[in-house]
């Protein structure tokens, strides 16, 4: 539990870090403040639907979403250091999928979910053994290719999708049970990291990402494990999707595809911190919190000030908020956090 | 324009004064939420995030302003249009005031910006109708958004008036009790310029639209009322949203011999297919684009290449129907530009709410609700507001226009254009010229 | 000519004619990604900054747009070589991961304040129009222009990279950075000529779309995209490379565009490009590495 793993950035920050202070000795906070913050934490988002408003449940729920697809993103990028752009691609599939079958064949939306997920790891596994045997930009591109693609072939595919037309879901969307949902989803991606994390599994992808051929060399089966972190790691925002798309009760290709659901994604891990358990949750749930915040009150200036905000994160917090806090030694440099 | 930089200077300022206060405000949003669950009597002040204009010195309305919310794509793929709407809003909300307000009581706007993002529409109206306890809504820009936000509206049972959308998708459905719509739907859009080909004696028509619901919904439209009028469709195709060449899609349409060429379209496809039309020397007896030909801009960035151009208008600025003289002369005044038609929707919509609780003489949202499914009612649009069984609007009419040496001129139906007013056909091949 | 002839002698052409123009950009892009290995999010955002220059001087003082263009790259040179000193240096040799995010707020910053500073109406540049008709076939005069113009450039580019003693050093630090600092190549300042020169060239090819497309915000998204199709397809870092893949995606679309449908012609791309990566991840022309 205590042995000290470099984060990401770390590596390329040791030159750097020979001049700055020494690295204070990891603090390690009593295991009754992790436990009391971590029930805390339960407690709200569970007790959430009883003592908030509408709007503030269903902000709920797009955070939820968030740390969602930034968890399930961290499991293969964060860990194997393979950066996707195929979360866009993987929502809108889940979003489709949930879509149809509540309105073609009657699914209950909890079904719809669960197939969604499962589709989107089956796609995951169809996707990912090509093209996880590209490397570094290669396979960032080629997945940003493929999430235009799905776009595209569900807007021409029109006696399946309608096309631009989009879908209307009739409005029966229980709010709260959907909350609970995505509740139940972010928290399983996480904890899902947190179990890889801890695990040989683990150790194994962190070695594929800081060199992958030398991890072959040691006898990793890296094919086996990339495709299966990629699998696991598409079923999530299959799933989202499928609520989503329950949610909002109309969906079309462009929204649903939107390349912006990757890269906000990616921006919210990053926030956090890439390759840890904790630092991805922060992150989505804080980035997308501040930008609710910002473009309510600024809405001229907001993508000026969410672009200003990512550039201080990459040239001021290499390794997100968590590699921040670790630096300065107020978490311990775990791999269980 | 120069609004928009006062707006940018004030978010400056804000901006300065409320970077330290964000956590702050964050803390407060939280308090809100008890307050909204209560009902606390007391209206919070809801001075976040509304641009809107200062209270009238008119004087007379007095008592707890009545709170209307709306969401509208001020940035995002829609920027462009919203904008219009929501400035629409901005003046109908000071005029109002200045004339002693609603029931007495002054009307005070939220506007909030949903950047053309449904989802995020979705969730302002419901913390505007939870949050801020608005007492009425009026409706987003854009069908995709204003598709999802119909749920919301049904939801709390909030009548809401669809001001800037039109796909008959919003009402097809059948279910919804609480949508009504403000101006023709997206399918009627082409009405006029098909009944012009029709008595220009043209048989052949290619309908090409950009692949989203709005465009989309025009050109279906178009295909069946060309059907209708005996017209043959000799070529249906959609192209890619920001689509950056049509070249292709010109030499198809060519090819077809299509007398006519309809275009499902925002501005700037409409600009590219004509500009490109040009360049492959191809012109159609009559051209005619959904959305892009009727705005000023159209005519600006092509100059004498636009004319000939037909397009379907909602309203234009010559109409005379009661009030619209002076709503154009306030308009400029107060923003410093012309209106645009979805300007002219968004006040539509403003003056049918302010009808509909005068009649009703409260804000009971179910009485309100009942008296917009069955009135009739003259605002600034062309022909009058009345809605079918769903909500859909069957009273207004579609007005059409033609490009003439540089400038705009409504030239259908008939009783609207001005004296001598009328279309020029066939469109003369591009060498021939002036 | 037979009817159906003149007809594809058409599609060519109007592919041709627009892929020069991609090849401005993709060569800029191809050009950062080989000397410092990050792939630049912004790019497209720079052609929009150029595009909006272009329409600023024509608008206000009746520049035509070529005259522009030769006053628009030299500033954007500037402004490039700026955000390599403030900026992008510091994820130079970083994991992708930062340098593609670092890039992102880039260009959300840029798309943000040309929101702001011109507003997100559609605006246009119509300086030339109409077109010539040889033998049956119509050629668009403003495409035409922008055509020779974007090839001048290729070529002028071309030469520097393999002619004047600075192309070569860029080139040597492409292939390999740390041998060309041994070799007594300011590695750092080959980065600053960089990126200026790969936003110049966005900046031209912004200043030439603006001649025959419309301007808004945004409008560099679209562009970007192709452009990753572009150096993909013809190998990254490779600037032959990166001129054919623009002129085969130019007249691949247009063929699909016109076989099937627009649509179609977008997912065009793609594929073609993705299928090229997974046989040979190298690109078409490039070496693989």
């Amino acid at each position: 539990m205590a042995e000290i793993v470099e984060t990401p950035r770390e590596a390329a920050a040791e030159e750097t870090a020979a001049l700055a202070p020494r690295v204070r000795p990891a603090f390690a906070p009593p295991r009754a403040l992790v436990l009391g913050v971590l029930a805390a934490v339960a407690l709200v988002a569970v007790a959430l639907p009883f003592v908030a408003t509408a709007y503030v449940v269903r902000l709920g729920f797009i955070l939820l979403l968030w740390v969602a697809l930034a968890s399930s993103w961290n499991l293969l990028s964060g860990y194997t250091g393979y950066v996707s752009f195929g979360h866009a691609g993987f929502f809108g599939l889940g979003a489709y999928t949930g879509a149809l079958l509540i309105t073609r064949l009657g699914w209950p939306w909890w079904l719809a979910g669960l197939a969604a997920g499962g589709l989107g790891m089956l796609v995951g596994l169809a996707v990912g053994w090509p093209t996880l045997r590209l490397r570094g930009p290669y396979f960032a591109v080629a997945l940003l290719g493929l999430s235009e693609v799905a776009r595209i072939v569900a807007t021409v595919w029109e006696p399946l999708t309608r096309g631009g037309l989009g879908i209307t879901l009739p409005p029966t969307a229980d709010l709260v049970a959907d909350y609970y949902a995505m509740l139940a989803l972010a928290v399983a991606a996480t904890a899902l990291v947190w179990a890889v994390a801890r695990s040989r599994l683990g150790l194994r992808l962190l070695a594929i990402r800081e060199d992958e051929t030398a991890a072959e060399v040691v006898g990793v089966p890296t094919t086996r494990l990339k495709l299966l972190v990629f699998m696991l790691s598409a079923g999530f925002p299959g799933i989202a999707g499928a609520l989503y798309a329950w949610e909002t009760s109309f969906i079309d290709p462009g929204t649903v595809f939107s390349v912006t659901w990757s890269v906000r994604t990616i921006a919210s891990a990053m926030f956090g911190g890439a390759g840890t358990v904790v630092g991805p949750v922060v992150g989505a749930l804080g980035l997308n919190l501040l930008a609710e915040v910002l473009w309510v009150r600024f809405p001229f200036l907001h993508p000026v000030l969410f672009g200003a905000l990512i550039i201080v994160i990459v040239v001021f917090m290499p390794g997100g908020l968590m590699g921040l806090a670790q630096r300065r030694g107020w978490l311990p440099r775990s791999r269980a956090w | 324009m120069a609004g928009r930089k006062g707006q940018t200077r004030r978010e400056f300022l804000q901006l300065m004064a409320g970077i330290g206060s964000a956590a702050v405000w964050v803390a407060c949003s939280g308090s809100a939420v008890q307050t909204g669950r209560t009902g606390a009597s007391a209206p919070a002040p809801a001075s976040q995030a509304t641009p809107a204009s200062a209270p009238s010195a008119g004087g007379a309305p007095s008592g707890p302003p009545i709170k209307i919310g709306a969401s509208v794509s001020v940035t995002g793929s829609n920027g462009r249009t919203g904008l219009y709407q929501q400035e629409a809003y901005q003046l109908w909300e000071r005029q109002v005031n200045a004339r002693g307000g609603l029931l007495g009581r002054p009307v005070q706007f939220i506007i909030r910006d949903d950047q053309s993002d449904a989802s995020t529409g979705q969730r302002l109206y419901e913390q505007l109708i939870t949050d801020d306890q608005v007492d009425l809504i009026l409706g987003p820009y854009s069908s995709q958004v204003t598709q999802a936000v119909a749920n919301v509206a049904e939801k709390y049972r909030y009548p809401l008036l669809s001001a800037g959308a039109s796909a008959s998708e919003i009402w097809s459905h059948g279910d919804r009790r609480y949508t009504f719509g403000v101006y023709s739907i997206a399918e009627m859009y082409f009405t006029g310029v098909l009944e012009i080909a029709q008595r220009a004696g043209y048989r052949t028509v290619a309908i090409v639209s950009e692949d989203t619901l709005f465009p989309k919904s025009t050109a279906q439209g178009a295909a069946k009322l060309a059907r209708e009028k005996g017209l043959q469709v000799v070529l249906e195709e959609q192209y890619p949203a920001r689509v950056s060449d049509v070249s292709s899609l010109i030499q198809k349409v060519k090819a077809s011999g299509a007398e006519v060429l309809v275009g499902g379209s925002y501005l700037p496809d409409a600009l590219l297919i004509t500009r490109q039309a040009k360049d492959l020397d191809y012109s159609p007896k009559l051209m005619a684009f959904s959305v892009g030909a009727a705005m000023p801009d159209f005519g600006e960035a092509l100059g004498k290449d636009a004319d000939y151009v037909f397009g379907p208008s909602m309203w234009e600025p010559e109409l005379t129907t009661p009030g619209n003289q002076e709503f154009v002369r306030e308009y400029i005044a107060m923003h410093g530009r012309e209106p645009d038609y979805h300007s002219a929707t968004g006040y539509s919509a403003c003056q049918v709410l302010e009808a509909a609780v005068k009649a009703v003489g409260s804000l009971d949202r179910e009485r309100i609700r009942d008296w917009l499914a069955s009135a009739e009612l003259e605002t600034v649009l062309p022909g009058k507001y009345k809605v079918d069984a769903t909500g859909m609007q069957v009273g207004h009419e579609v007005l059409t226009i033609q490009w003439q040496n540089g400038s705009k001129v409504l030239v259908w139906p008939p009783k609207y254009a001005a004296p001598g007013a009328t279309y020029k056909l066939p469109t003369p091949p591009w060498s021939q010229r002036a | 000519m037979e009817g159906w002839a003149l007809t594809l002698v058409q599609v060519a052409i109007s592919g041709v004619l627009l892929g020069a123009v991609y090849a401005l950009l993709a060569i800029g892009l191809n050009l950062i990604f080989g000397v410092m290995r990050i792939i630049n999010i912004a790019h497209g955002d720079l052609l929009m900054l150029g595009a909006y220059a272009t329409f600023w001087l024509f608008t206000l003082w009746g520049v035509n747009p070529l005259l522009a263009l030769v006053a628009v790259s030299p500033g954007m040179f500037l402004l490039g070589v700026a955000l390599q000193r403030v900026l992008v240096d510091r994820v130079v040799g970083q994991p992708l991961l930062s340098s593609l995010l670092l890039t992102f707020g880039l260009s959300s910053l840029l798309t943000g304040l040309a929101l702001n500073l011109w507003t997100a109406n559609y605006r246009s540049v119509p300086a030339f129009s109409g077109s010539l008709v040889v033998g049956g076939v119509a050629v668009s005069i403003p495409r035409l222009i922008a055509f020779s113009v974007a090839l001048a450039i290729t070529a002028a580019v071309y030469l520097f990279l393999t002619r004047a003693k600075l192309g070569k050093a860029v080139r040597a630090t492409a292939q390999n950075a740390e041998v060309a600092l041994v070799c007594g190549i300011d590695v750092a300042r080959i980065r600053l000529l960089v990126f200026g020169l790969g936003t110049a060239l966005a900046a031209a090819a912004g200043a030439l779309l603006a001649v025959i497309y419309t301007i808004y915000p945004e409008m560099g998204r679209a562009f970007l995209m192709k452009a990753f199709a572009i150096i993909v397809l013809g190998g990254l870092g490779s600037f032959q490379g990166a001129f054919l893949g623009a002129l085969a995606l130019g007249v691949a679309e247009a063929f699909a565009g016109y076989i099937w449908n627009t649509q179609i012609a977008e997912a065009v791309a793609y594929v073609v490009f993705i299928g090229v990566l997974l046989v040979r991840p190298g690109g078409l022309f490039g070496t693989s590495e």
